[in-house]
């Protein structure tokens, strides 16, 4: 019993990265240098309202909090999420989006705090 | 201070949801008294895990220190779930046993161990994001609206104890035999969603990739975001845009959990 967790652990671990150097063309490919934007999370908004991306391409989301409080950068469809104290910044990858648009919110500031990202 | 009493109503709805399953299993054995103690122990180690974890994340303002707490949370998701099907396969192994089992005190005392780190797991995961958020609020907010924000979120935790409550009492209309029956695959579906939160998480850092991502979309069926796809995806993993890795993930936790399952059952049988 003591053991045991330990060697579902050590499988399920070995799975997922199992997993992800089974397929190292395939990441390859998509991993070509991902696309760098920069979203800033003040006073309870998220700035900017509109960020227009190019579809079919690997983002990178820089968020920065610049508070005064925490903020839960999150988008449910695409299923990230980034919890962010004050100050604290972090990034987020997006992996190749079909055009549209993709409303990011933060949860903690569910009414005033909005981000469209519109993939096109 | 909506948003804080349905933040706290679903955070501790969720934790609730675990240990209610455990308590329906813990309520069938013979000894109940130190699975009881166990269960609440690690309760209680939870909320105390939940704070530090929050803490943590107030103090990690470098990007480094970020990554190391992102790190350890991924972590502790895919260890909560091997832990519960671990658990699973403990209780269902010992089945016909699990009398004379829990009879031994070395029996009851692995058990209650088990319990107890399941609940902690549970309940750290849930209550860490709470802390955050009702801190940070705190922060925010001056003196009266500190009181306000309190009596928020306690009336959030004061309503899923009673929506919990509710539902334990519709349970019993189920015989016992049937909630004893159903804690097994109920405990393997909430460490399938910790899974696919972990991977979902995973991809997010990069360090998985999606392959195909999505498979479908069946967000106008049912979505994920909100009402009863919502409360799917968190306590079974219900995705509505499901990415390939996570499918795999998903399908081979099954296959395994089913297969280590079917498996102790034959040779119990033995």
């Amino acid at each position: 019993m003591l053991r045991a967790p330990f060697v579902h652990a050590v499988f399920v671990m070995a799975l997922w990265f199992g997993l992800g150097w089974a397929v190292p063309a395939q990441a390859q490919t998509a991993a070509t240098e991902p696309l760098v934007f920069s979203v800033v999370i003040k006073d309870g908004r998220i700035l900017p309202a509109r960020l227009e991306v190019p579809a079919g391409r690997k983002l990178k989301l820089a968020v920065k909090n610049e508070g005064p409080g925490p903020s839960e950068f999150e988008n449910l469809s695409l299923r990230v999420e980034k919890v962010l104290a004050p100050g604290a910044s972090s990034f987020l990858v997006i992996h190749p989006l079909k055009p549209g648009t993709y409303r990011f919110i933060d949860e903690f500031h569910p009414t005033t705090a909005e981000m469209l990202l519109i993939a096109q | 201070m909506l948003n804080a009493l349905i933040v706290v109503f679903r955070e501790s709805l969720e934790a609730m949801l675990v240990i209610g399953v455990l308590l329906a299993w813990i309520a069938r054995q013979p000894e109940p008294a130190t699975l009881m103690r166990g269960l609440w122990l690690g309760v209680a180690a939870g909320i105390a895990l939940a704070l530090a974890l929050g803490f943590a994340t107030f103090a990690a303002q470098s990007q480094l220190a970020g990554e190391a707490l992102e790190k350890f949370q991924v972590g502790m998701v895919l260890f909560a779930a091997a832990l519960i099907v671990q658990m699973v396969l403990w209780m269902h192994r010992h089945g016909r046993h699990m009398k004379q089992e829990l009879e031994a005190q070395a029996g009851r005392a692995v058990g209650a161990l088990g319990i107890g780190a399941v609940a902690a797991l549970a309940v750290a995961r849930e209550g860490a994001e709470t802390v955050i958020f009702l801190y940070g609020l705190g922060l925010e907010s001056g003196g009266g609206d500190r009181a306000a924000l309190l009596a928020a979120g306690l009336a959030g935790f004061a309503l899923a104890a009673a929506t919990g409550a509710l539902v334990a009492r519709g349970a019993r209309f189920l015989s016992y035999r049937t909630l004893f029956a159903a804690s097994e695959i109920l405990l393997l579906v909430i460490a399938s969603s910790l899974l696919t939160a972990g991977v979902d998480r995973m991809i997010g850092l990069d360090w998985l990739p999606p392959l195909l991502d999505p498979v479908w979309d069946s967000s106008a069926l049912l979505d994920d975001g909100s009402g009863a796809g919502r409360l799917l995806a968190d306590f079974a993993g219900y995705r509505a845009r499901p990415s390939a890795s996570l499918l795999i993930a998903y399908a081979a936790f099954w296959a395994y959990a089913l297969w280590r399952l079917g498996r102790s059952a034959s040779t119990a049988a033995h």
